[in-house]
């Protein structure tokens, strides 16, 4: 009797510990497809310490948006940044909701810190993991784009609902996988 | 009778035949009179260590053989290969609850397993998907899913990965002691498990490692989360957790273990001692203030009330423990366990002049030395006797170099401690032989 309790209860846990991560999985997956596409120009965080083992550490080239002070912001505060498509067809933040937006492309993120007026945001997008291999290779790329002052870099990310995930990264007009193998050949 | 005692019984009857102490026909009736121990199976250590090695590196060769082609899969296969070594150990974990319940050995090890596939399997997932870096949230996912198998399958390994985890947790909170605060209640929930380890097998390193790694986890989650709003704070924390720790530490089982089996009492002496020592320096009541490590973030009173109230509670648990042991007449152990009572006057003396807790401890240092001393003289106690040299030879050292005299006399001070260790010991041996 006691045995077939605890069989129930480490079943329970493990329904816990698979739901945990499925849903990871189902959120992002559910992102990747039906979310609307938008280009982030990024920015090496530094061009020579870029690659920390198998990712590419990436910052939003434009990671604020202006506020006025009587938005009377908290640092660490959970804001929504509402996302512009500029006619390059870049997107760029344009302003902030403490609210959650009716309509309209936004981020649902945390203020990193005000400065002035600026707002810096603590985008929920960080990293682009890539093969053991091809990471060093992705690096060295990346380096010779940013010598030549070309640093025309962007991701293409994927929103719906405020949530973002990263589906590619673009060096020079080419996905960051292409370069990196066209580097072996 | 107490099986913890048959056990240690049971264990000396081997060595007692041996040495003709006792007749093997004794020692049979012995074990006939009291009958058979109900042992909650003991576990073969070196099984569960090798067993779990061996889970965590089939798991990890898992991960890599999938990792060598990674590039070539589709990204869902990815996520779903992720969770695969999570699923095959809990299918392991299913198959010892189902076939082999009384293994103590094999439920350690494949909850081991179990616990780091279920961060492993987080972490790939986080990694496919290129999920922002937050560890605290990754931290406190994982060790939420790893606490219902310390439970279950009543094994220890995962909690002192549990245990590390939520500290870990904390340290990454540490800036944010309303957050860092919910680390009491998370340690909380394993207190029960510590309880039962103990209760079951004093003797075994199980309840030795988990202590051990229970208090050097709350030591280290006081710093990131108590006394955040009140400086200098921590010359009454750390006294009170240690004393806890100590106290605890010489409860009731001590008539049969031996010391490196009581790390409470070892970590909580060691840790009290240095505190004290320290004390009865000036420079610690001088800069009191200044040593605060508290966030210079306004936080509402209501968002400090959980540090105050665990505070106090901490510190009240001290002071409640004092009195028991004082009551009870422990009067070494309540001594030793007077630092946080001591401490708190000695803060609030601080206000007015640094002299008096200078005069407070140094003088504890001394009474608490000597009072060692003659007890180890009165109980032939070796150990205590040389602890209490050492205590007392520290203090006077200590203040020797305070103080402005010449090197003769530092150099004199030294010889005579040393030959007051050489002749109390000398002195002790003698008397001992005279007992003999």
């Amino acid at each position: 009797m006691k045995i077939k309790l605890i069989i129930y209860l480490f079943l329970c846990a493990c329904f816990a510990q698979i739901i945990t991560p499925l849903s990871m999985i189902a959120r992002r997956e559910f992102v990747l497809k039906h979310g609307a596409q938008y280009k982030f120009k990024v920015a090496p965080v530094d061009p020579y310490d870029a690659f920390r083992g198998r990712y590419v550490a990436l910052r939003f080239e434009e990671d604020y948006c202006l506020c006025a002070k009587e938005d009377k912001l908290d640092t660490g505060q959970q804001v929504y940044a509402l996302i512009n498509v500029d006619d390059r067809g870049f997107a760029k933040f344009s302003g902030l909701a403490v609210n959650r937006p009716d309509a309209g492309p936004y981020i649902k993120t945390r203020l990193n810190y005000i400065s002035g007026d600026k707002a810096y945001l603590d985008i929920p997008i960080d990293r682009y993991y890539m093969e053991e291999a091809a990471a060093p290779r992705a690096e060295k790329v990346y380096r010779q784009q940013s010598r030549g002052g070309k640093e025309d870099a962007y991701a293409i990310i994927r929103i719906r609902d405020g949530m973002a995930v990263i589906e590619s990264l673009y060096v020079a007009g080419k996905r960051i996988e292409e370069l990196a193998g066209k580097e072996t050949k | 009778m107490n099986k913890i005692f048959l056990n240690w019984l049971y264990q000396e009857l081997p060595g007692l035949v041996e040495k003709g102490v006792l007749s093997q026909e004794a020692a049979d009736k012995l074990r006939q009179f009291y009958g058979q121990v109900k042992n909650p199976g003991r576990m073969n250590t070196g099984l569960i260590i090798f067993g779990t090695i061996g889970a965590f590196l089939i798991g990890l060769g898992i991960i890599l053989l999938f990792a060598h082609n990674w590039d070539q899969l589709s990204r869902l296969s990815r996520a779903a290969l992720s969770l695969s070594p999570l699923i095959i150990g809990q299918l392991l974990v299913l198959w010892v609850l189902l076939k082999r319940p009384q293994s103590g050995a094999l439920k350690e090890s494949t909850a081991t397993f179990l616990s780091l596939m279920v961060g492993a399997a987080i972490a790939l997932i986080s990694q496919t998907y290129n999920i922002h870096g937050d560890a605290g949230t990754f931290i406190l996912t994982w060790m939420l899913l790893v606490l219902p198998l310390v439970y279950i399958m009543q094994a220890s390994l995962p909690a002192v990965i549990y245990l590390i985890g939520i500290t870990a947790w904390a340290g990454n909170n540490w800036d944010n002691p309303v957050k860092a605060v919910i680390f009491w209640p998370l340690a909380a929930v394993i207190v029960p498990h510590l309880i039962w380890a103990l209760k079951r097998e004093i003797y075994a390193l199980r309840a030795a490692i988990v202590s051990l790694v229970m208090a050097v986890c709350i030591l280290s989650a006081a710093s990131f989360s108590l006394g955040k709003n009140w400086p200098g704070l921590w010359v009454v924390i750390f006294p009170s957790i240690f004393a806890v720790i100590y106290f605890i530490g010489n409860w009731k089982f001590n008539q049969i273990t031996t010391d490196w089996q009581k790390p409470l009492r070892f970590i909580g002496g060691i840790g009290l001692y240095v505190l004290v020592f320290q004390f009865t320096f000036k420079y610690c009541w001088q800069y009191l203030g200044s040593y605060s490590y508290g966030v210079n973030r306004d936080i509402s009173f209501i968002g400090l009330l959980p540090d105050y109230l665990i505070t106090l509670a901490i510190i009240g648990t001290a002071v409640l423990l004092f009195y028991d042991n004082l009551k009870r007449k422990n009067k070494l152990v309540a001594l030793f366990g007077a630092v946080p009572l001591l401490a708190i006057a000695a803060y609030f003396l601080n206000m007015q002049s640094t002299f008096l807790p200078l005069l407070i401890f140094n003088l504890y240092l001394f009474v608490l030395s000597l009072s060692r001393i003659v007890a180890g003289f009165r109980l032939n106690k070796q150990v205590l006797l040389n602890t209490g040299m050492l205590m007392l030879s520290s203090l006077i050292i200590a203040r020797f170099f305070d103080s402005d005299i010449s090197f003769i006399i530092k150099g004199l001070v030294f010889i005579i401690v040393g030959i007051g260790f050489l002749t109390a010991n000398l002195l002790y041996s003698r008397r001992l032989g005279g007992v003999k």
